[in-house]
């Protein structure tokens, strides 16, 4: 295994000698995307601490038969481990199950395959967030900083079934506390999205917090926050991250903001299937890389390792 | 008696009769359901919501009026704040960057128009051929992340800023855009250029207009009013995100035909497509005003649309029989 390795000018490090692996992660996203772009910074860090060969495949403008296209010419290149986006997990389940036949190790990234177990593509392990908890987690960080009266969420765009299932997240655990919570269509026009908070703000005026799914969501409520002056009064809970976000936390605008930690989905999965191949350690089902919360605490350090390409 | 049989067809044949007619049905509905809605805070908030929407539809009332379609015009509302934005933050003069932005619009209104008007093919397929084609520009240029102005710029308080209340100039514009191309096209020489053409493409050149012009100067009009619809929702909010505008172009459709346009060309109304803006705008607003459940209002603009094609209908057939 050891011809392959670049033994170039630098020279040949004999720890990485022994073990070249070759690892292919294929995604949904294009690398033009800086969300994927962090994962594929995650990818590449974690290849070169443990000496492997990872490469990151991913179709320009997202594109299911391309993808696909590209699940398959990864399969046929018979990598040591594959890294895939459970994007489609129909489409996905022919492929995989045959790579898995193959004995190719495979993880999957991102999204995962939520049918029931029975159905389910039996990859090893899981590296993602799961989109139902970050809606809890956001509504139980909301809990933390005071109860609110009513909560209405934001969301931009009905039917997209993370969205959906970030709003039944935080409606859940509102509920619990006898919290009137109900989600409301902004559309993904801002102009709107204002006036439509605006106007339910004018008909419940009780109303003290505003969660937002994603930065369609949460750019208009900060506009409409500070534009009515309400800081203090109704309070923002965000999903993702922006700059325009992170200034907000820093303004006390919006409470907190939610990060999936995507690096790690890139990162991870290259050191599992590592220790898979090398030791036969994996670690179980799923392994969460958020949600993980942004507020005011950590926002300086957040807003550093953006920069820095981590998050 | 006899006073009303006059007045009725006479009300009938103003083109908006329908639009007005709906949005005063939905002002009396509205205001039973929700003590809120008949306040002048709320009617500025439904003018501006109104505002973009109804900058565009002015434009593609013309257009269709002339017997084309424009798709394009969601796409185009995100390309102009994007340009305007990317050069500001070039530390380009904010005037400049707001006349080449404008430009810019020009330019893709320019090549829908030439392209439909050289090649024969029909606009609805150019204009939808665009609206792609400057969705995939701006995710690829943004990687789909939203461009923030990192600068102030006086400036974009007058196409966006606050008035009084929660009138915004964006309805300011709105207002003054409808009444201008009201008298573009029903006060001079172009705008029954404009009604020929759409109505009999045939007769029309043989009266010696020229009607490839006609058409290519109301995609540019179309155009460019979207982009500077973008531009007021860009100066309100002082980012854009690459999905901004996107569905507009059927909402100003909807609005258009709501007012009384035909798609068929020939007929239609400046004024009727701006209440139709209005109206989807007040329904919207009207509804959670109302407290009504979130997710109805797309189902009841449908109804909206088809109730109003059909009295609109109904009513020319009436007129013209």
């Amino acid at each position: 295994m050891c011809e392959k390795v670049a033994c170039g000018s630098s020279g040949c490090p004999t720890r990485v000698c022994w073990l070249q692996l070759h690892i292919l992660l294929v995604s949904h996203g294009g690398p033009a995307d800086p969300f994927w772009g962090v994962v594929m910074k995650g990818v590449k860090d974690a290849a070169s601490k443990f000496g492997v060969e990872a490469v990151y495949l991913g179709p320009e403008k997202f594109s299911l038969k391309e993808f696909i296209d590209l699940v398959n010419a990864a399969i046929a290149k018979k990598p040591d481990g594959l890294v895939v986006t459970m994007t489609n997990p129909v489409a996905l389940d022919e492929p995989l199950r045959r790579a898995i036949r193959m004995g190719i190790p495979v993880v999957a990234i991102n999204v995962p395959d939520d049918r029931p177990v029975e159905e389910k593509i039996p990859y090893l392990c899981y590296v993602g967030m799961d989109e139902y908890l970050a809606g809890v987690y956001a509504a139980r960080r909301m809990l933390q900083e005071f109860t609110p009266k009513r909560a209405v969420i934001a969301i931009h765009e009905p039917g997209h079934v993370g969205l959906e299932a970030r709003a039944k997240g935080i409606i859940d655990v509102l509920k619990e506390k006898k919290i009137p919570a109900e989600k409301m269509d902004i559309t993904t026009d801002p102009t709107k999205a204002l006036t439509l908070l605006k106007s339910y703000l004018a008909k419940y005026p009780d109303t003290d917090a505003i969660f937002t799914l994603g930065p369609l969501g949460a750019h208009p409520a900060i506009q409409l926050v500070e534009e009515e002056k309400l800081v203090g009064k109704v309070k923002i809970g965000a999903i993702d991250l922006t700059t325009r976000i992170t200034d907000a936390i820093k303004k006390g605008v919006v409470v907190f903001t939610i990060d999936q930690q995507q690096y790690l989905q890139g990162y991870l999965p290259i050191v599992f299937l590592y220790l898979y191949k090398e030791f036969g350690l994996i670690p179980h089902e799923n392994v969460l890389t958020g949600p993980s919360i942004v507020d005011k605490s950590n926002v300086d350090v957040v807003e550093k390792t953006v920069q820095l390409g981590y998050r | 008696m006899k006073r009303d049989k006059a007045t009725l067809p006479d009300l009938l044949r103003i083109k908006e009769f329908g639009a007005i007619v709906g949005v005063i049905v939905f002002l009396v509905l509205f205001s039973f359901l929700s003590n809120r809605f008949l306040t002048a805070e709320n009617v500025f908030n439904t003018l501006t919501m109104a505002a973009e929407l109804g900058i565009i539809s002015i434009g593609v009332a013309m257009l269709i009026i002339s017997g084309e379609f424009d798709l394009s015009v969601g796409s185009v509302f995100a390309v102009a704040p994007m340009t305007f934005a990317t050069m500001v933050n070039a530390k380009y003069n904010p005037y400049l960057s707001l006349i080449v932005s404008l430009m810019v619009c020009a330019g893709i209104g320019l090549v829908n128009g030439t392209v439909t008007l050289k090649t024969g093919i029909p606009s609805f397929i150019t204009t939808l051929g665009m609206m792609m084609f400057w969705r995939g520009i701006l995710l690829a240029i943004t990687g789909g992340f939203p461009i923030i102005l990192s600068r102030r710029v006086d400036m974009l308080q007058y196409l966006g800023g606050r008035v009084h209340g929660g009138l915004r100039y964006s309805a300011i514009w709105f207002v003054v855009l409808a009444f201008v191309f009201w008298v573009v096209l029903e006060k001079t020489r172009f705008g029954n250029w404009v009604f020929a053409t759409g109505g009999n493409l045939g007769a029309a050149r043989a009266l010696g207009i020229a009607t490839t012009r006609v058409k290519l100067v109301n995609f540019i009009f179309s155009s460019v009013l979207a982009g500077f619809a973008g531009l007021t929702t860009f100066a309100r909010f002082k980012l854009v995100d690459p999905t901004f505008g996107q569905e507009l172009e059927l909402e100003a459709i909807a609005s258009a035909v709501m007012g009384g346009t035909l798609l068929t060309g020939g007929y239609g109304s400046v004024v009727g497509a701006s209440v139709g803006a209005f109206m989807i705008s007040m329904v919207r607003n009207g509804l959670v005003l109302a407290g009504a459940p979130a997710y109805w209002y797309r189902a009841f603009i449908g109804v909206i649309l088809i109730i109003a094609a059909v009295i609109n209908a109904r009513i020319r057939k009436r007129v013209a029989g």
